[in-house]
């Protein structure tokens, strides 16, 4: 049982420093090591939340909602009003999602999604996140340059589009519902999720193209 | 706490590696430690205790270890002050106490997994008598200091006028929460004029949104 003891904690990680083997991989598995020796955890669970969140849980579902809301108007309607209802509609509320808010592209407004104090993501919807979001560049800059953060991504904003940043510092996750590109009428549900990238539902990727 | 992890609007961190596979683990040991993190939890832990605790790295840590590395300290740390296990026995690579009668949890497959996920939908809000001080479109100031604690005031609002944009309803605060006292408060979307932050933002329309709880503002003249 925790004590909440803040102090007791910055001194074990000042002890941690020194005791931990020095590669992550052995940090991990002595972890892993120790837990299992204590009956704390199965193995075998660890490696099903590894396949769950590799083959199962992943962006295509923030794709399938997003195609959805491309092809349906009430659906759109919906997910813009309460976006934990619309994704329960095809059984992908889950971790991090309870107070998911959908925010949605225009032509003159372009959507980031940002977590400045930590790396908070809409898992169950979107999977795990990608590398540059948990890392302190795009965290310490998207508040501030996301205009240089969106071009190093390849996105040129023309200045009459209103950047909104949102930054995550509640439980409430943020999904960008981008704009569904030209020339895709006669697409079908399953082929518009196809174009759906996953950065574009963070806000790094605005202009989708018929593939 | 005013600590290395709150980074937004920090200069120096250079250009972003924008390079991605779309693969969810690039080395075994992240999944592993993904994996640790949903099934071992300590009783009475709260995710705002769990932030507070990663906080409390090192700051060289904290900034120079891979991202799921510091889950790997942020747990062990957690573990270590919950009793589950010692340094000496992180030390010896092995349990040092009589684990004989220990049982392993029962192995969930990925279907039951998915149950779980679906199960980790936790909500953080409830209906509270209070009725929220602010209200949509008035002018706020946050508030111009933090604590030596969690909060989730991120230093580069502090100080700075914004609007209400939205109520959320009464969330979970977290300053509390991290210090396993469960209090709902007013909860808002505030908006902040990106030329009210920055220098450099100096006529831009762009604008940045974050959720504050109602102890974090103060009326536009405070």
């Amino acid at each position: 049982m925790t004590d909440f003891d803040a102090d007791k904690v910055a001194d074990i990680h000042r002890e941690l420093h020194s005791h931990l083997p020095s590669e992550p991989a052995l940090r991990v598995k002595a972890l892993e090591t120790l837990l299992v020796d204590k009956g704390l955890v199965n193995s075998q669970t660890i490696d099903a939340w590894v396949e769950t969140y590799s083959e199962e849980i992943g962006p295509k579902r923030g794709a399938r909602v997003v195609a959805k809301a491309w092809c349906d108007p009430e659906y759109h309607k919906r997910l813009l009003a309460d976006a934990p209802a619309a994704i329960d509609e095809l059984g992908y509320l889950g971790k991090a999602t309870a107070h998911l808010n959908v925010v949605e592209n225009t032509e003159q407004v372009h959507n980031l999604v940002v977590c400045t104090l930590c790396s908070c993501y809409p898992f169950s919807i979107l999977g795990i996140a990608p590398a540059w979001y948990k890392a302190a560049a795009y965290r310490a800059r998207a508040v501030r340059d996301p205009r240089g953060v969106l071009a190093e991504f390849g996105v040129d904003l023309d200045d009459e589009v209103e950047v909104r940043i949102w930054d995550s510092t509640a439980e409430l996750r943020y999904l960008v519902l981008p704009q569904r590109p030209a020339g895709t009428d006669g697409l079908s549900e399953e082929q518009l999720a196809a174009l759906v990238t996953r950065n574009s539902m963070i806000g790094t990727d605005r202009d989708l193209a018929p593939r | 706490m005013d600590g290395i992890h709150d980074l937004g609007g920090k200069q120096g961190y250079g250009p972003i590696d924008v390079d991605d596979d779309g693969e969810a683990f690039h080395h075994d040991w992240e999944g592993r430690e993904w994996g640790i993190a949903q099934c071992a939890r300590t009783p009475g832990i709260t995710i705002d205790w769990w932030r507070h605790c990663r906080e409390l790295i090192m700051p060289e840590d904290y900034l120079g270890r891979p991202y799921f590395d510091s889950w790997a300290q942020t747990d062990f740390a957690t573990y270590i002050e919950a009793g589950w296990m010692t340094l000496d026995e992180i030390d010896a690579g092995k349990s040092l106490s009589d684990d004989s009668a220990a049982k392993p949890p029962p192995a969930l497959s990925v279907e039951q997994v998915l149950d779980e996920d679906r199960a980790h939908a936790f909500r953080f809000d409830a209906e509270i008598e209070a009725m929220p001080f602010y209200s949509v479109g008035q002018q706020i100031r946050a508030a111009r200091n933090g604590h030596a604690g969690h909060t989730r005031l991120p230093q580069y609002v502090r100080g700075r006028l914004g609007v209400i944009h939205a109520y959320h309803g009464a969330h979970v605060f977290p300053d509390l929460s991290a210090r396993g006292k469960e209090v709902h408060q007013p909860l808002y979307s505030v908006m902040f004029e990106a030329a009210e932050l920055w220098p450099e933002a100096a006529g831009s329309k762009d604008k940045v949104y974050l959720d504050l709880w109602e102890s974090y503002l103060l009326e536009p003249r405070e």
